[in-house]
This record gives structure tokens, C-alpha cells and sequence, in this order.
């Protein structure tokens, strides 16, 4: 019953998100309708970051604690989170084309830092499925996300320092951004935010029928 | 005190090991040498080109005979069963982190005092100012403080030397660009204090490393 | 209008990830269902034995 309502909230907000951002908000000056790919930009890069703090405070509770459901939560937010990288990475690099010209631009701190956040994600998984034993896994993946997790501020450091191409888009800083704009960007972020969770549960509800099946198999041996 | 004491004898052991065979020196050195010989064909002899992509093709040489020297800290003890020994001696898990790191920063260290004026012979280049040495040594902390971390874990995984590779660049790219900058800087003829801004956040690096390291190398390492 | 291409390209491409994640996640489930009933019956059976 929760979940269903949860399902339906997401569902009315993604629906008033596309309202917002394809009738609502004005379309931009400079880049026209290309801009609008920024409403969905922001929600991904935030839900890929989101989704990282989740699987590294999952993983440092797994390691305190020593329960599996905090690894469930880890191990769901992860994958759920690599899917939103992937998508961040894409629609940085559709944004990128028309914007500057190129796929993909070294100078912009967010898609490099994204990308190596994607790493970091796929490290996780490395650790977790090449453990000798299933047990280590768990906790081999879950040092992986906390080892990340102390990395992601310097990465965003020194990426941002690194490059001298571009300064950072002009849309981030809140004074520059028109309010029904920025009343999108916040819509449009809420949303994804909705339906990272209904997808976090539902992966979550997976784990656990996994490991119903898991102590059924014990029984019938 | 009593704490470095044991540190110090699990580093010396390693030492001592390493100094009868000399087979991990002599192979990351090897290999070391190799890759600036690669760099250099496929670079062309370009002295201006050199100038510029040197520091790169300096950091990319560490970083890879890092992963290469890392690698061997705990698979010889895992194959010959001395890991098991080392666990069920009478000190805590951070003694033997820090002997372990001491051992790894002691190896690239020699390494590095090899292939740095072997650099600057072949480049043309000063590399053997007291700025690119200390970059080199604040730099190699950070790659062993996590190296040390993730070798301990990925001895423990179906394919051991894939793991840690993986593993382990993605967390050192940040070092990797402060290390590269600031090398560029003194090439460039900067002073410490153009450098002095990678310097800290390589230091920053090395201290969150450590702590987290310490605290968690426990997990990786218990049974 | 002349980037409404790079905007089309750009929804599709995270409505389409989505989706096949969901879809992805459905086929999981259904599987491990069909799989717990499976065994379900099995030690059923076993049980009346």
C-alpha cells in the first residue's frame, strides 16, 4: 500500500516535472531550447552523488553494525546509482555537443568528475563479485564505497582546479538563474529524487526475496 | 614508542626479504625504464613536445610501477602462507598496516631515487630539483597510504592483480593531477608557492587516507 | 528549433534507461518468484512424505 502511493507520488510529480519543463519555464535567451537538457542534467549529477552517500553510509553501517540489511541498502542505492551516472554521463555529453561544440570536454569539472565517480561505482562491484567468499564481498565492497566516498570532496577539488577552459556554467550559481527556472530545476530534482527512492525500494525488495531463496536452498538440502 | 617498534620490525622484515632476492626492486625498476623508453618512441623526439608532456609521462611511469611494486606486498606472503602467520602475531591490525605501508613507501621510494635522475638524463629535463623531490615523496605516500589498503584486499579476490588497478586509480586520480600540476609549475620555473596549493591538497589526501585506512584495514584483513 | 534533436535525444535517452532498468528489475523478480514457489513445492512435497 506504501509502496503503491510512493509509485503514485512519482508518478505525479515526474508528470508535473515534464509540465514545468517543456510549457512552463521560458525557454533561454543565448542557447534556446538546447537548455532545457539542463533540466534534466541537474537531477541526475544529484542523484548520482545522492545515490554514492547512501551506498558509503549503507556500507559504513554494514561494517559497524554487521547486519545485511544495511549492505542491501548499499548494495541497491549502488546499482540504482550506476544507473543514474551512466545517464548523467549521457545527457552531459548530449548537453555538451550543442553547448561547446564537442562530446565530451576535459574541462568541465562535473562530467570528469562523474566519470570518475562512475569508476568508483564499478570498483564497488569489482570488489563485491571477485571476493573469494560471499561474506568478504559484502565487506570488501563496502570499503571500496567508504575509501570513495573520503574521495569524492578532492576529487571535485582538484578537477575543478585542474581545468582552465571553461568556468563553471553560469546556471549553478543561484543569483544567475531566473526563478521560474530555478523553481523547474527544484521540481525537476525532487521528482528524479522520488523515483530514485521508489527504485531503491524496489531493488531493496529483490535483495531480500534473494535471500529468502537463499535460506529456502539451505532447507531443501 | 612501542608501537613503532613493532611497526618497524614488520617493515624490516619485508626489507630483509626484499634485499636477499632484490625481485620486486628490480622488476618495477625494469619495468620503470621500459615504459619511459615506450614514452619516448611513441611521443617522437620531439624536444619541445618532451617539455611539455614530461611530468605527465613521469606520473603515469610512478603510477603504473606503484601498481606493479603494491601488488607484490601481500601475494608472495599470501602463496608462501606467511600472511596467516603474520594475523596471528600477538599485534593489532595497525601495526601491520603501518609496517606494511612503511615497507611499500621504502620500495617505491628506491624505486623513484633510480628512475628520477634516469628522467632527467634521458628528458633533458631538471628533474632532480628539491621541488619534484619532494612532490615525488608526499605524492608516493598517498599512492601507498591507499595502495597498501587495497592490495590487502585484492589478495583476497579471484583475480588478484586486475583488482587492484582498478581499484586504486580511480582514488588517486586527484593526487595524480596535483602531482602532475605541480610538476609542470617547476618546470615552468614557478616558485613553492605556486606549488604550494597541489602540495596541501595531496597532503589533505594523504591525512583522510590514513585515518580511513587505519580505521577500517581491520575489515579487509580479518577472517 | 534547429537542437530540439540534442533535447529529444536527451529525454529519450534517460526515459529509455530507466524503463529498461524497471524492466530489467521486473524480469528479476519474476524469475526469483517462480524460483521461491519452486522450492516452496518442492519441500512441500517432501514434507508429506
Amino acid at each position: 500500500m506504501k509502496r503503491n502511493a510512493l509509485l503514485m507520488l512519482s508518478f505525479i510529480l515526474m508528470v508535473a516535472a515534464l509540465y514545468l519543463i517543456f510549457i512552463y519555464v521560458p525557454t533561454e535567451s543565448k542557447m534556446g531550447v538546447v537548455q532545457r537538457i539542463f533540466y534534466l542534467m541537474v537531477p541526475m549529477g544529484w542523484i548520482a552523488m545522492l545515490a554514492f552517500i547512501v551506498t558509503a553510509t549503507g556500507s559504513i553501517l554494514y561494517l559497524t553494525k554487521k547486519s545485511d540489511k544495511w549492505d542491501a541498502l548499499a548494495l541497491s542505492s549502488c546499482e540504482v546509482g550506476v544507473v543514474f551516472t551512466t545517464l548523467a554521463l549521457v545527457t552531459g555529453s548530449i548537453w555538451a555537443k550543442p553547448v561547446w561544440g564537442v562530446w565530451w570536454d576535459w574541462g568541465t569539472p562535473r562530467l570528469t568528475s562523474t566519470l570518475i565517480l562512475w569508476f568508483i561505482y564499478l570498483a564497488y562491484f569489482l570488489a563485491r563479485n571477485l571476493a573469494t567468499e560471499e561474506y568478504r564481498g559484502a565487506t570488501f565492497a563496502a570499503v571500496a564505497a567508504i575509501i570513495g566516498l573520503a574521495d569524492i570532496p578532492i576529487i571535485i577539488l582538484a578537477t575543478t582546479l585542474w581545468q582552465g577552459l571553461h568556468p563553471p556554467p553560469l546556471i549553478f550559481q543561484e543569483g544567475g538563474l531566473d526563478p521560474k527556472m530555478r523553481f523547474t530545476v527544484l521540481m525537476s530534482v525532487i521528482a528524479f529524487t522520488v523515483l530514485y527512492i521508489v527504485l531503491l525500494r524496489f531493488r531493496i525488495s529483490l535483495r531480500q526475496s534473494e535471500a529468502e531463496l537463499g535460506t529456502l536452498k539451505e532447507l531443501d538440502e | 614508542m612501542k608501537f613503532w617498534s613493532k611497526v618497524i620490525t614488520i617493515a624490516w622484515k619485508d626489507a630483509l626479504s626484499e634485499m636477499r632476492t632484490k625481485e620486486t626492486i628490480s622488476a618495477v625498476l625494469v619495468f620503470t625504464l621500459l615504459v619511459i623508453v615506450i614514452f619516448n618512441f611513441t611521443f617522437g623526439a620531439n624536444q619541445e613536445v618532451m617539455a611539455v608532456v614530461a611530468p605527465g609521462i613521469l606520473w603515469t611511469t610512478f603510477v603504473f610501477a606503484g601498481v606493479l611494486s603494491l601488488n607484490r606486498a601481500f601475494i608472495p606472503e599470501k602463496e608462501q602462507g606467511c600472511l596467516e602467520g603474520l594475523m596471528a602475531c600477538p599485534v593489532s591490525r595497525e601495526v601491520i598496516y603501518t609496517g606494511k605501508v612503511m615497507s611499500n613507501l621504502f620500495f617505491m621510494l628506491i624505486v623513484e631515487s633510480i628512475a628520477l635522475p634516469i628522467f632527467a638524463f634521458l628528458f633533458n629535463l631538471p628533474f632532480l630539483s628539491p621541488q619534484i623531490i619532494v612532490i615525488a615523496v608526499v605524492t608516493t605516500i598517498g599512492f601507498v597510504t591507499v595502495g597498501t589498503l587495497f592490495s590487502a584486499l585484492a589478495v583476497n579476490t579471484k583475480a588478484r592483480e586486475m583488482v587492484l588497478p582498478i581499484l586504486f586509480l580511480p582514488i588517486v586520480i586527484p593526487i595524480l593531477i596535483g602531482a602532475v600540476k605541480a610538476s609542470e609549475l617547476t618546470l615552468a620555473g614557478q616558485s613553492w608557492n605556486d606549488l604550494a596549493l597541489w602540495l596541501q591538497i595531496i597532503v589533505a589526501f594523504n591525512v583522510i587516507f590514513l585515518v580511513v585506512s587505519l580505521l577500517i584495514f581491520d575489515s579487509v584483513i580479518a577472517e | 528549433m534547429e537542437n530540439g534533436y540534442y533535447l529529444l535525444a536527451a529525454f529519450t535517452a534517460v526515459w529509455a534507461g530507466v524503463f529498461a532498468y524497471l524492466l530489467f528489475l521486473s524480469g528479476r523478480q519474476v524469475r526469483l518468484h517462480q524460483k521461491i514457489n519452486a522450492i516452496k513445492q518442492v519441500l512441500k512435497e517432501k514434507e508429506s512424505k
